[in-house]
């Protein structure tokens, strides 16, 4: 599915970024762990192609992304639910859906995909008409995940899905995940939550100083000092 | 009797104004490029109607078959070369201005810089008005009126309902995101700049229909459409209508019962007191606007 191999990346002269190899198999959850600043937003920026100062490739299905633009790079079957949410705040949750769908090849399955996301996220259903910008943090999450399913995607990819949500809602997302990957969705999750990121996926990365520092199957660095010391701080 | 006449005719005229300003708004909110420009497109597509039909014999309103697709694709074009060169923000601001000093230039070196007025024989509408009980209205104001209402719920409509519209906002909102999702910008910005620009040329017809035309007629517009999108909302095309009305009844209303000179001062007086009330335009709630 997913290939990134000898990626760099740079802010400027600052590099984030150094020889990061991962890769995400069909129908897998991987995540990637890792403390603040360690590279793993601008990991996620660019692979969906939103950070271009890249060397090195990003490959899904063999062809590689690091010179399509970023509007082409859905093309490819990825989707992202970026840091933060951002959703479209001055717009209802149910436009902000409906442009999940934008891409051509979407569009045909807008029907189904909202059905879909309606019966995930039963909440949104009944917020459809209000604008975005009045829901809760978990009730943007939700939306920001829903939107990017109406791409139909094939790789999705999640920028801290859990931060600064209530513990209760933070079960809600991860369940969601689950059920998103059931549906045949392979995920790359970056998340600060290690246990919980690890917890919901089959193997992960760890990113600190912007290098993979260890890998493996989740049970392996869940038990790791090394994990424990550089993301936990133990 | 004369002030509700005066208030009446104002409202119209507040149509013309609103379809100045609409393609001034959107490219304003929407691509976050302040197009001085627009205002020479207008004077060009009043002249342009003059010229076509004096010399052609065209309906005046029939003109904007020729320049309405004419100014689109001199509207995208500009936008194509505003995005290649990166000028947005405050820098489309003194680019334009510089590109509507040398329209006005050209329009000047073209058509003289005496008044031009489409006579009687080739301009049925001058004349003409409609009465309707005690009132007459002036059919070019009312044309004006008429179209004002078309585009706006046309454009108003078309933001809310179509694919193009939604990615317009959303664009608005978060570049980056929206890239995500597939919208090129390129190109939805060069649409959307190139509709502008043709209702650049709807306005312009609209008001050589009922005015006499000079290359410096800009500068006349320049305060009131301003005036007019800021209230309305930058980028809200329904505002536009509103403000357009409210601009043109206010701004009559005080020429007939005090003085025209003293109506600018009190329009804009209006306008800074509606604006420390509703910062972000009339139709959204001042708390509504922050971002």
């Amino acid at each position: 599915m997913l290939e990134v191999r000898e990626l760099e990346a740079w802010y400027g002269q600052a590099q984030a970024l150094w020889g990061v190899d991962l890769s995400v198999a069909d129908g897998e959850v991987v995540s990637i762990v890792g403390p603040n600043g360690a590279g793993k937003s601008t990991l996620v920026q660019s692979i969906a192609g939103l950070h271009r100062s890249t060397r090195g490739t990003i490959a899904v299905d063999g062809v590689d992304l690091t010179r399509v633009p970023a509007h082409r790079v859905g093309d490819h079957g990825v989707a992202l639910v970026p840091e933060g949410r951002r959703v479209f705040a001055r717009m209802t949750v149910h436009d902000n859906l409906v442009l999940g769908a934008y891409r051509r090849s979407a569009r045909p399955g807008l029907a189904d995909g909202l059905a879909r996301v309606h019966s995930l996220f039963p909440r949104l259903a009944e917020r459809s008409s209000q604008l975005a910008g009045s829901l809760s943090g978990g009730e943007q999450q939700m939306l920001a995940i829903g939107r990017a399913l109406l791409a139909q995607p094939r790789l999705l990819l999640m920028d801290e899905p859990s931060l600064g949500l209530a513990p209760v809602v933070v079960d809600e997302v991860f369940d969601a995940i689950r059920a998103i990957n059931a549906d045949g969705v392979s995920v790359l999750l970056v998340e600060q939550d290690v246990e919980r990121a690890l917890e919901v996926s089959a193997r992960g990365y760890v990113l600190a100083e912007g290098r993979i520092v260890a890998s493996g199957s989740s049970a392996e660095l869940t038990g790791s000092a090394l994990v424990r010391r550089s993301v936990l701080g133990l | 009797m004369t002030t509700l006449q005066a208030a009446l005719s104002g409202a119209l005229v507040g149509g013309m104004f609103a379809v100045m300003a609409a393609g001034l708004s959107l490219t304003w909110g929407m691509l976050r490029v302040i197009n001085l420009a627009h205002f020479g497109l207008i004077l060009v597509g009043a002249y342009l109607t003059f010229e076509l039909a004096t010399s052609w014999g065209l309906d005046p309103i029939l003109t904007i078959v020729v320049t309405v697709p004419l100014m689109f694709l001199v509207g995208a074009g500009l936008q194509w070369a505003f995005d290649r060169l990166g000028v947005e923000g405050f820098a489309s601001l003194l680019v334009s201005f510089g590109l509507l000093i040398i329209v006005m230039q050209t329009v000047s070196n073209v058509w003289s810089a005496d008044f031009q007025r489409m006579e009687g024989d080739v301009n049925p509408y001058a004349t003409g008005s409609v009465s309707i009980g005690r009132f007459v209205f002036p059919a070019p104001t009312l044309i004006a009126f008429v179209f004002a209402v078309v585009i706006v719920v046309a454009a108003d409509q078309v933001l809310r309902r179509t694919f193009a519209g939604r990615a317009l906002r959303a664009f608005a909102e978060d570049r980056a995101v929206a890239s995500a999702f597939g919208i090129d910008h390129r190109r939805l910005g060069m649409v959307l700049a190139g509709l502008s620009a043709a209702s650049a040329a709807v306005a312009g017809m609209l008001f050589a229909l009922g005015n006499a035309v000079t290359p410096s007629t800009p500068f006349e517009w320049i305060g009131i459409v301003f005036a007019v999108v800021i209230l309305g909302g930058i980028g809200q095309v329904g505002g536009v209508l509103l403000a357009g009305v409210l601009v043109g009844t206010l701004s009559a209303v005080v020429s007939a019962t005090w003085s025209p000179a003293l109506s600018p001062l009190v329009l804009f007086s209006a306008i800074i007191l509606a604006l420390l009330f509703r910062p972000h335009g009339l139709l959204t709630p001042a708390s509504r606007g922050a971002r």
